[in-house]
């Protein structure tokens, strides 16, 4: 955690210092001759300034502890079981919200999904992998219920459009 | 005095229609089945609701999301206790006592106190709910600009420090992200955009219920899949109904968790965890039995889920009086209210005082639905802890795009989601908390525009936020969090302290 502090503590160092910046050149307004005191870039510059000041504390804060496995241990934990699940999820996220809603109809790319989702993480990224055939079934009964029950409920008895 | 009781009466009345009811019963139950869901927080239970009640009535819509809410509070203590997972984040300090009951073979003892603890726990703050919040709103009234400005400042800052478990930097840090979030879009003052980079979606700010569901659904998806091994379900067949003796022994504990709970429920943005955490420290300090926390005390067990439940009530007297929201579920509550057109803060007690009596009422009758559901569905609600989470969480991520995208119909809110909950779940394995980030999005338009606004009002001269009675006390106990969060002066200061105790023993 102290060497993840380390890296998060310089994004938020740059973070807060464009903010600063953007905030700085942020248009005063002249012309409507509004009170100086009251730009809008007034408050983003100082949460901005107070973000780096953090950031700063954070990180010295962290250079001064010792750090148990080091960078290793950082390093390890980015490329463990866990975060390589998590990084299948958001995959199969990004490729359903941003790919398949909008290209095909919502109720295809919602079971598509689903489908996915559940065959995915029943049978390859599992420390248990259940048989093919058997995720099949469920995978697909599953993917057919979901899609066919959001869009009927949010389109039929809520009135909500789908994207 | 009797105004109050009649506007109590007139508020229950209310909801004693068949509609009504219904709503309660259905709404309660899907909450405590969202609760009992690991991977379904309580707030994320409510954002996903606010699109389904977008076309129902205002009071019915209230009472729908409010009963969600409460179920879901409760509904954790089910998976803590068998699956030793809390299933919202309140329940995490009810899995120490609850789940070592359940592998003595005392599940269903423990599932009858927690639910009879949750509803005294809400019954204790319904009470103080209904005496401190028309105070507060009469007291809110003389709040002007300068008290609003400090109020949000403090509601981040106490945020950051209580949720953030041992490193108040941190809770800083997300409150600050929240606060600059909210600076994206249109400012109230002069009109002008910020940030927006050219993109117009973007000129309109981040919307709070988008966001949410990011930071308290997607996240929790992705943290609930990361868990590389199953839990198991324990189940017993012990008496579920707790015996009266029970209760009436721990009545001491019950009361001063739910106190705790309650107060606890009052700090903006302070939610059921630390309301639970809280009332198990204290209970734990002042047992006679301290040797058996941790190991299966239902002291314990009573104190978090008194202490968890309590805090809704709570959350909701400063939510209502001065729209600041006391938890991260209030918060997606205030934002159904401006939906439905119902404005919280000091106003609402003049525009519309029986409101707060129906959300008093609301919570009552929510409670009489979670003691009878608590107390009698112990199978069905088990077949909902076996459900796996590969097929759950694919469906709960659809119903992320779902709830995101139904609000405003756009797409732009649904990459919202996405970017909350990718950024969401990379800050809280650093373990910053999600909540003042949360109250920051919130809060960030009033204290921006309470400052400047200020700022106009006295030609640039800041001197009324340091001079004005309340304003002085609010900015003096700022800086006094501040300053008791910096470890060295902390050190010092308790040393001054137990100095003086020791000088005087």
């Amino acid at each position: 955690m102290v060497r993840a502090d380390l890296v998060a503590a310089a994004f938020f160092i740059v973070l807060g210092a464009l903010i600063l910046y953007g905030s700085w050149t942020m248009p005063r307004l002249e012309v409507r001759r509004i009170h100086p005191m009251t730009v809008p870039g007034l408050v983003p510059g100082m949460l901005s300034a107070a973000l780096v000041l953090c950031g700063l504390i954070l990180g010295l804060r962290s250079l001064r502890l010792r750090a148990e496995g080091g960078w290793r241990s950082l390093g390890a934990a980015l490329v463990s079981e866990g975060a390589r699940r998590a990084l299948v999820v958001v995959a199969l996220a990004l490729v359903y919200t941003l790919g398949l809603v909008g290209w095909l109809p919502f109720w295809a790319a919602t079971a598509i999904f689903v489908f996915a989702f559940v065959i995915v993480f029943e049978v390859w990224v599992t420390p248990k992998p259940k048989p093919l055939t058997h995720s099949l079934a469920w995978a697909a009964g599953l993917a057919v219920v979901t899609a066919v029950t959001v869009t009927m409920v949010f389109e039929q008895l809520f009135l909500v459009r789908l994207p | 005095m009797f105004d109050g009781l009649a506007l109590l009466a007139g508020g229950i009345a209310h909801f004693l229609t068949p509609v009504s009811l219904i709503n309660i019963a259905w709404a309660t139950l899907l909450g405590i089945v969202v609760g009992a869901l690991p991977g379904l927080t309580a707030t994320m239970g409510v954002a996903l609701l606010v699109t389904l009640t977008y076309k129902m009535a205002p009071d019915q819509a209230i009472l729908v999301l409010m009963c969600v809410y409460v179920g879901a509070i409760y509904g954790g203590s089910r998976t803590a206790i068998l699956l030793a997972i809390p299933g919202t984040p309140a329940s995490a300090a009810t899995t120490l006592d609850g789940h070592p009951l359940a592998l003595q073979g005392k599940a269903g003892m423990a599932m009858g106190l927690a639910t009879t603890s949750s509803s005294l726990g809400t019954i204790v703050g319904i009470v103080f709910l209904a005496m401190i919040a028309p105070l507060l709103a009469e007291a809110a009234l003389s709040f002007g600009t300068y008290e609003f400005f400090w109020l949000a400042l403090f509601g981040v800052l106490i945020s950051g420090q209580l949720t953030a478990l041992d490193d108040p930097l941190k809770g800083y840090i997300a409150g600050l992200l929240g606060l600059l979030v909210a600076m994206v879009g249109m400012e109230t003052l002069h009109a002008h955009v910020r940030f927006s980079f050219g993109i117009s979606a973007l000129s309109g700010g981040v919307d709070l219920i988008p966001a949410m569901v990011g930071a308290f659904g997607l996240a929790e998806i992705l943290a609930v899949m990361k868990r590389t091994v199953d839990a198991r379900v324990i189940t017993s067949a012990d008496r579920v109904l707790p015996r009266f003796s029970d209760l009436w022994r721990y009545r001491r504990t019950t009361l001063r968790s739910g106190i705790i709970g309650t107060f606890v429920g009052i700090i903006p943005g302070v939610g059921e965890d630390v309301g639970a955490w809280a009332s198990y420290a204290a209970a734990r300090r002042g047992s006679k039995e301290r040797h058996l926390f941790g190991k299966g005390s239902q002291e314990g067990l009573i104190a978090a889920e008194t202490g968890n439940s309590a805090v809704i009530p709570g959350a909701m007297i400063p939510t209502l009086t001065l729209a600041l929201p006391g938890s991260a579920a209030a918060a997606v509550l205030i934002a159904a209210m401006f939906i439905h057109g119902i404005r919280p803060g000091p106003l609402l007690m003049v525009e519309n005082p029986g409101f707060l009596y129906q959300i008093v009422a609301i919570l009552l009758l929510s409670t009489i639905a979670i003691a009878i559901f608590g107390l009698s569905l112990t199978r069905p609600l088990l077949l909902v802890l076996q459900v796996p989470r590969e097929r759950l969480m694919a469906v709960i991520y659809v119903l992320c795009v779902v709830g995101s995208f139904a609000i405003t119909q756009r797409m732009f809110d649904v990459y919202v989601m996405l970017f909350f909950g990718v950024v969401g779940f990379i800050l809280r394995e650093m373990k910053y908390p999600m909540a003042p980030l949360v109250l920051g999005i919130i809060l960030g338009d009033l204290l921006d525009l309470n400052l400047r606004r200020g700022l106009l009002l006295t030609q640039g001269d800041p001197t009324p936020f340091f001079t004005r009675p309340i304003s002085l006390v609010m900015w003096l106990v700022i800086v006094f969090t501040i300053l008791l969060s910096i470890p060295a002066i902390n050190g010092r200061f308790k040393a001054l302290f137990s100095r003086k105790a020791d000088q005087a023993g």
